[in-house]
């Protein structure tokens, strides 16, 4: 016997043009391989396989989302040198989790995502400026038989909602306007801050975690 | 069409379940709409739990501006797309003190006179089943099928719209809408469903009462 298993494919979301101002920055973003081919596959309750394909809708997204955030942005593969380019802010963004619920899950009649950013942020010379994590959530309500809509829906709400957050908290969270005056300068950090994890990086001089709602001088 | 097969589809359609319904207004200040301007129908966020259907959202929004009073409605994706960010679910104001906020943010006056949009129309609540009894079981053989029995379900559709002033960012009063409706599904051989159509009837019940509401130049 085998369990019903539902494939949902996710176009790309279209980011309206939003209504904020520009931060005066050059920014180059390293897109990750995995943004360009993300397949969530998640067994529900052992009876339904549910998989979500997002394509290069993330790839996509963040080209849009940082070209209306920032004055000018160079794209980066994942191999690029990013050193043989000349900008004030370098922007690693990365999926840390995906997860969804159907309404045999939730008891509810509602398909809800979450997908959970991590944006790592380098200054012009390669120092870690800041990582912030961005937890986005969309909630569709169950229309037609099969959902594959609702699901789609809730998808692009999620990174709607990623979209909302970069826009208005990522520069209280992160500082990255500051990068326009140049690299950080390390010595304004603790040495305790700076020690070598057993990999050999660099530990991140400032860790942020940020969930909630958009304070009213966002701006 | 045999004459048994049109009486049951005439049945379906004459009979229906019965609602009760109770809707009402609280005005907090006078309202009026002038030529060209508009409405848009929004959801109050489900950051804030509310579980408002979006096919409830889309009736209001064709019943407010169908017939001979209607309303210019601003289709509710248009809206938030031209204001984005500040109407995502996440960032939407959550009273008219942060929609006085919003409503100083470079562009989003422009914006909003552009569509013409004069009043947001913030729909809470649901339909939900209260209770449901009864019991109805049917068979087939090869001699032909029919069910027995008699099954019955209650729906309670409970919405609250607040209605907003774009004008000033104040608020110009609440409607609500309580519809409960009961359906019945008895059956000898043939099923005959007597459906109350409590969302449909609160949607139309709720949208009638807001364009009385919001075209009326009523003093508080």
């Amino acid at each position: 016997m085998a369990g019903c298993a539902s494939n949902v494919t996710v176009e790309t979301p279209t980011i309206p043009a939003p209504h904020i101002d520009k931060l005066p920055l050059d920014v180059a973003i390293r897109i990750p391989d995995e943004f360009h081919n993300f397949v969530h596959e998640e067994n529900v309750l052992g009876r339904e396989t549910w998989s979500i394909n997002l394509g290069s809708a993330n790839a996509t997204f963040f080209e849009q989302l940082f070209g209306y955030m920032f004055d000018s942005v160079i794209i980066l593969g994942p191999d690029d040198d990013a050193l043989a380019y000349t900008f004030d802010a370098l922007i690693e963004p990365k999926i840390e989790g995906f997860e969804f619920s159907v309404p045999n899950q939730s008891k509810t009649d509602a398909f809800a995502v979450w997908i959970r950013y991590r944006m790592q942020i380098f200054d012009s010379v390669g120092n870690s400026a800041a990582s912030w994590t961005v937890s986005a959530y969309g909630k569709s309500q169950k229309e037609g038989l099969g959902g594959k809509k609702s699901l789609q829906r809730a998808a692009v709400l999620a990174m709607r909602d990623a979209a909302a957050l970069i826009l208005l908290q990522m520069n209280k969270a992160t500082k990255i306007a500051a990068l326009a005056d140049g690299p950080i300068n390390l010595s304004h950090f603790e040495t305790s801050a700076m020690v070598r994890d057993e990999s050999n990086e660099v530990a991140s001089p400032v860790g942020l975690f940020a969930i909630g709602g958009i304070d009213n001088d966002a701006q | 069409m045999t004459l048994n097969k049109v009486v049951a589809v005439a049945l379906t359609f004459a009979l229906g379940g019965c609602v009760t319904a109770s809707v009402e207004n609280d005005r907090e200040e006078t309202t009026g709409l002038l030529e060209g301007e508009s409405v848009v129908v929004m959801a109050k966020s489900y950051h804030q739990g509310n579980e408002t259907e979006a096919d409830y959202i889309r009736c209001v929004e064709r019943a407010l501006s169908r017939g001979s009073s209607s309303l210019n409605v601003i289709p509710n994706q248009e809206f938030v797309d031209n204001l984005f960010p500040w109407f995502e679910p996440r960032t939407a104001p959550a009273d008219t003190k942060g929609l006085v906020t919003l409503m100083e943010r470079p562009g989003v006056p422009a914006a909003v006179k552009r569509m013409g949009v004069r009043y947001i129309i913030w729909l809470d609540g649901g339909t939900e089943r209260v209770t449901q009894g009864g019991s109805l079981s049917c068979a087939a053989g090869p001699g032909g099928g029919g069910c027995f029995g008699f099954a019955w379900w209650q729906d309670d559709a409970d919405y609250e719209a607040s209605i907003w002033d774009l004008s000033d960012s104040e608020s110009a009063g609440t409607v609500t809408a309580d519809y409960s409706g009961t359906s019945f599904l008895p059956a000898l051989v043939v099923p005959i469903p007597l459906i109350a159509r409590t969302q449909s009837k609160a949607c139309n019940g709720l949208a009638k009462q807001l364009r009385s509401f919001i075209s009326s130049t009523e003093a508080v």
